[in-house]
């Protein structure tokens, strides 16, 4: 019986090994294109290394400003993600707070509600959001893709389970000492649902960066659209593949901040998807 | 005392009023838009359910033809994408949460880490991987192919790179999930004489049933949405093969000449009758979580 396990066991790692493969040589792919002249590409074919190491490619993204500015992008879509990322942290737990720790009538009718609604399919929203945006003068600008997704329902939910779990006498006894909502929100409460507000930071963050279908809707101007936007364009500009090292600079580039983000909060993010799953972390 | 009755409002409200300006009115309004012949700029007519019937019933019109192909592509899609995107990272999982194997949290970092690139960068990526002259495919493994504008392979470069990036998620759930599967049970169905393939068929799936059906929900929801990769990687191509209907749609609405955003809004409206099944699953879902 031993020997059986054992088995599965080179199993497991041969699949595991498998798996990593596939998933890491597109990247060292991406990678190491990038460092080879489009001559090289195009004479020796496929190399994991390249035989010349070269940063001609990365020299010319960044001096396009012009047609395909990616370092604007990237500033771009950090600007977006941040603001993003803070103003819905201040919106879920204000609201949370409401919420979960205020009576007032009606209260949970009320959420409840928006939360049914805020399950109505979003594609129908899409092309009157485009108008409304018209009509805020948000088109081309980063608020088109930072205050929309303020409205949200599903963190605020979040918020308000974490909330709940927390004990009322907390409130009570600050009230007691003449505390008023703002000073438990800010003193008291708000320090201890920092673990569910990284949660949704994270998740707002990556969420907002990889935004695709949004950003290539509202955004028309090259200098101000966020980078996954601007990829898109990429395809024209360096000429199908005639000048892929280009071409997987600019990926590669466009790649970095959220890689960067996960390998310090790599904790956060296992915690974090198993939170929103309901499931301990 | 009076203060306290209206305070909640400085919590709720900033909230509602947001909640008012970008989910309610868009979804009231994208609803009326489905009833007119709405240009995106000038003020809607209504037309009552013309551009329904058109979608549905006119084999002449051209949104006829768009919505269905749009419909069966996207449908196509989903039936593929839903199961692979449950069932790979499951295996990797359990693989990873054998109790023999180690470097877990390595082996789950590379498996999640194409999750936190975004589409476009990934898709740029995988175009090369599959190009025909320059890429890995053709010049490792000798094929003879141009992926991207043959079926059925242009869907599999769609499915492949979905796979790639969409399944770290689903992966780190089934792992918290089957790790919190108690090891008595393991350890009896081992004593009974249970293989590893029985122990898995009949107490981790079992076991993780629930994280099982909202894993499938999420990915099914989600699907629906697809959009980027295919035009990315095809441009809806071969012959519109891989065209799904958020392209459609987009196309209609936002694309070069006249804004047809009425006809756009009920096609929307349509894909939203489908999807609302699902989101009715999810909201029964995220109540049983909260209970």
């Amino acid at each position: 019986m031993k020997k059986k396990i054992d088995v599965s066991k080179y199993f497991a790692y041969l699949f595991l090994i498998t798996v990593c493969l596939i998933w890491v040589i597109p990247l060292i792919f991406g990678i190491s294109t990038s460092f080879r002249s489009q001559a090289e590409v195009v004479n020796e074919g496929f190399r994991l290394l390249p035989v010349n190491w070269i940063v001609d490619n990365y020299v010319t993204i960044l001096e396009n400003t012009s047609s395909a500015p990616i370092l604007r992008w990237i500033g771009n879509s950090l600007f977006i993600s941040i603001t993003h990322t803070l103003l819905v942290v201040v919106v879920i737990s204000v609201t949370g707070y409401g919420y979960a720790r205020m009576k007032f009538k009606g209260r949970d009718v009320l959420f409840f509600t928006l939360l049914g609604i805020s399950f109505f399919p979003n594609v129908v929203n899409i092309i009157p959001m485009y108008r409304i945006m018209d009509l805020f003068g948000w088109v081309n600008t980063p608020w088109a893709m930072i205050v929309p997704g303020l409205a949200g329902m599903g963190n605020i939910f979040l918020v308000r389970q974490f909330m709940k779990g927390l004990p009322m006498e907390l409130d009570e006894s600050a009230r007691v000492d003449g505390a008023g909502d703002f000073t438990i929100y800010f003193r008291i409460i708000l320090p201890l649902i920092k673990p569910v507000l990284i949660v949704a930071g994270l998740f707002s963050f990556i969420g907002s960066w990889n935004d695709f279908l949004w950003p290539v809707i509202v955004f028309t101007d090259v200098q101000r659209m966020p980078v996954t936007a601007g990829l898109l364009l990429l395809q024209d500009i360096y000429g199908n593949y005639q000048m892929v090292g280009r071409l997987m600079g600019s990926a590669i580039l466009a790649i970095i901040p959220t890689l960067l983000l996960f390998l310090f909060a790599q904790k956060h993010f296992v915690s974090a998807i198993n939170l929103n799953a309901g499931l301990k972390g | 005392m009076n203060k306290k009755k209206y305070s909640q409002w400085f919590f709720v409200g900033p909230h509602i009023i947001l909640f008012i300006a970008f989910i309610l009115i868009p979804s009231i309004y994208g609803i009326y838009a489905s009833f007119t012949n709405w240009n995106l700029m000038t003020a809607p007519n209504f037309v009552g359910l013309e551009n329904y019937r058109t979608i549905l019933f006119n084999q002449d019109s051209s949104f006829h033809r768009e919505f269905f192909n749009g419909m069966k592509n996207t449908l196509i899609f989903v039936g593929v994408s839903v199961p692979l995107m449950v069932v790979i990272p499951l295996l990797i999982a359990t693989s990873i949460e054998h109790k023999k194997v180690k470097y877990k949290n390595f082996f789950q970092s590379i498996v999640y880490i194409p999750g936190l690139i975004s589409i476009s960068a990934a898709a740029l990526i995988w175009s090369l991987i599959f190009n025909s002259q320059l890429g890995v495919m053709n010049n490792l493994f000798g094929f003879d192919t141009v992926w991207t504008a043959t079926q059925p392979y242009a869907w599999m470069t769609i499915f492949i790179m979905t796979v790639w990036g969409g399944i770290g998620g689903n992966m780190i759930i089934y792992r918290a999930s089957i790790s919190s599967v108690s090891q008595d049970l393991y350890e009896s169905a081992e004593i009974d004489g249970a293989g590893a393939i029985r122990k898995f068929i009949s107490i981790t799936l079992p076991s993780i049933k629930f994280p099982l059906i909202y894993t499938v929900v999420m990915t099914t929801a989600g699907s629906f949405n697809v959009f980027g990769q295919p035009l990315m990687m095809t441009g809806g191509g071969p012959r519109e093969s891989t065209s799904v209907l958020m392209m459609y749609i987009r196309d209609l609405a936002f694309g070069s000449g006249q804004s047809i955003a009425g006809m756009a809004s009920a096609m929307a409206v349509l894909l939203g009758m489908v999807l609302l099944v699902i989101s009715a699953c999810q909201y029964y879902i995220m109540n049983r979580n909260s209970a």
